[in-house]
């Protein structure tokens, strides 16, 4: 519930990204204020606005990172923004070190009327880290669309993909029984990412009823496990394609593309889904 | 023509532009808001008074910068889309604040250096520009996290990679832009 409420989900907007517009302004602002007071020593209180500027920017950082932490911890342990994000966080942390320090070294200064070169060195390494920790903090969202219709997905983000293999299944003339223990428990509207020789799909209880297909959407490729479920259609978090779980058929676009789908069974009492040679075919 | 369109949607970057510049007026002008209210007691002489004048001075540069990127993210909306009627209030009340602060500036110009509070009129304006923002900002934010404008448009071929690798069904190579 705490977690949801972090996540923005009743805000439908996550709050991480709200937050950062905050520090990111006021150090750069500082910074500038620094520039400026070197540039024209004569300007009264540039220096003790510096200093606001940057307290504010250091209260807002540790404001928004708690948030992020949430954010960083809902991310998939396999996704490919992962290793991004945690460059994202030991980034900022380090910057509010460097922040935390600067503020220190200043308080006893204020007065001055340019900034001195010690604190001023801080701030331009802060700000070059800052740079750094924001764009990549802007790929996750544009690249990886870490957060990107979240707020749609009612149930846990998958937090990492099952591996399973037709090796050690039964096969059965051009169909293979994979059985997958775990689906067995998902109740409704939950997922699992799982993958089965290189073969990736979502499992999901809806209405009951288990169905997989294909993991990725066929637009812009979402991660349709996180995707939300309107009736027997699940919809991609990223740009709301719908398709029909049962068929894969788009139901609304922008994708054009229909999924792959497998068939869930029950057999001797385990649940699994039947990969089928065309399937192993095509990938 | 078509290189400076690509250098405003931040394709240089590998970022799209309009949300980098849009953190600083977000910034700036709820902390203009800010240190009008704190300049009410007494901290550090006129030094909130400064220091909001130079917020909106830093935000409004800010905000002409950002508002020819943003213009072009959304002209690559299609009209028919949710997100384009989102973009086009986003782009509305964007230009009212702007105004609103513009106009709060001026307000300011003659006494942000002796002053040591900040007055009534300019007080209100930041307060109900800074309002205005944060509705604004937020229809920013619905364009990205509810519809998904400008997410995977740059990453499409790298996980158009992955998608191959898991087996999935694609779409033909040539897509339309989008």
């Amino acid at each position: 519930m705490l977690k949801d409420l972090l996540e923005g989900k009743p805000l439908r907007h996550p709050i991480h990204p709200m937050l950062v517009h905050f520090p990111i302004g006021f150090l750069i602002l500082s910074f500038l204020l620094d520039l400026v007071s070197l540039a024209f020593p004569g300007a009264p209180n540039l220096v003790r606005c510096s200093f606001y500027a940057m307290l504010l920017g250091v209260v807002t950082a540790l404001l928004a990172a708690v948030p992020g932490f949430v954010d960083y911890s809902d991310i998939r342990r396999d996704h490919p923004g992962k290793a991004i994000a945690t460059r994202h966080m030991t980034l900022n942390l380090m910057v509010v070190a460097i922040y935390g320090i600067n503020l220190w070294l200043r308080s006893s200064a204020l007065t001055e009327s340019k900034i001195n070169l010690g604190p001023l060195f801080f701030s331009f390494i802060g700000i070059g880290l800052l740079s750094a920790s924001g764009y990549l903090g802007g790929r996750l969202v544009y690249d990886e669309g870490i957060a990107v219709g979240r707020h749609k997905h009612k149930t846990p983000t998958p937090q990492d993909t099952l591996h399973l293999s037709t090796g050690y299944a039964a096969k059965d003339g051009e169909t293979t029984f994979v059985s997958v223990p775990n689906a067995e428990h998902l109740r409704n509207g939950e997922t699992l990412r799982v993958e089965i020789d290189k073969q990736v799909m979502t499992i999901a209880r809806i209405e009951n009823e288990l169905y997989a297909f294909q993991e990725f959407c066929t637009h812009r490729f979402g991660p349709l496990s996180e995707g939300s479920f309107h009736g027997l259609n699940v919809q991609c978090p990223w740009h709301n394609s719908c398709f029909d779980v049962r068929t894969g058929k788009v139901t609304n676009g922008p994708a054009k593309v229909d999924l792959k789908t497998f068939k869930v069974e029950t057999r001797d009492g385990q649940v699994g889904v039947l990969i089928t040679k065309e399937h192993d075919q095509k990938t | 023509m078509k290189p400076l369109l690509d250098f405003l949607k931040g394709k240089w970057l590998g970022h799209p532009l309009h949300p980098i510049l849009a953190h600083v007026p977000m910034a700036m002008w709820p902390g203009a808001l800010i240190f009008d209210l704190l300049s009410q007691c007494p901290i550090g002489d006129n030094a909130m008074v400064r220091l909001s004048f130079y917020a909106i001075i830093f935000g409004l540069a800010a905000a002409l910068l950002a508002a020819p990127t943003g213009l072009v993210d959304w002209s690559g909306i299609k009209k028919e889309k949710p997100a384009w009627k989102i973009g086009l209030y986003h782009m509305s009340l964007n230009l009212i604040v702007t105004l609103l602060f513009a106009v709060n500036l001026a307000l300011r110009w003659q006494t942000f250096r002796e002053a040591s509070e900040v007055d009534r009129i300019p007080l209100l304006l930041s307060a109900v520009g800074t309002l205005i923002l944060i509705c604004s900002a937020y229809l920013g934010g619905r364009i990205v996290y509810e519809y998904g404008i400008s997410v995977a448009r740059m990453s499409k071929k790298k996980w158009r990679k992955l998608a191959a690798a898991g087996g999935a069904n694609l779409p033909p190579e040539k897509e339309k832009p989008c």
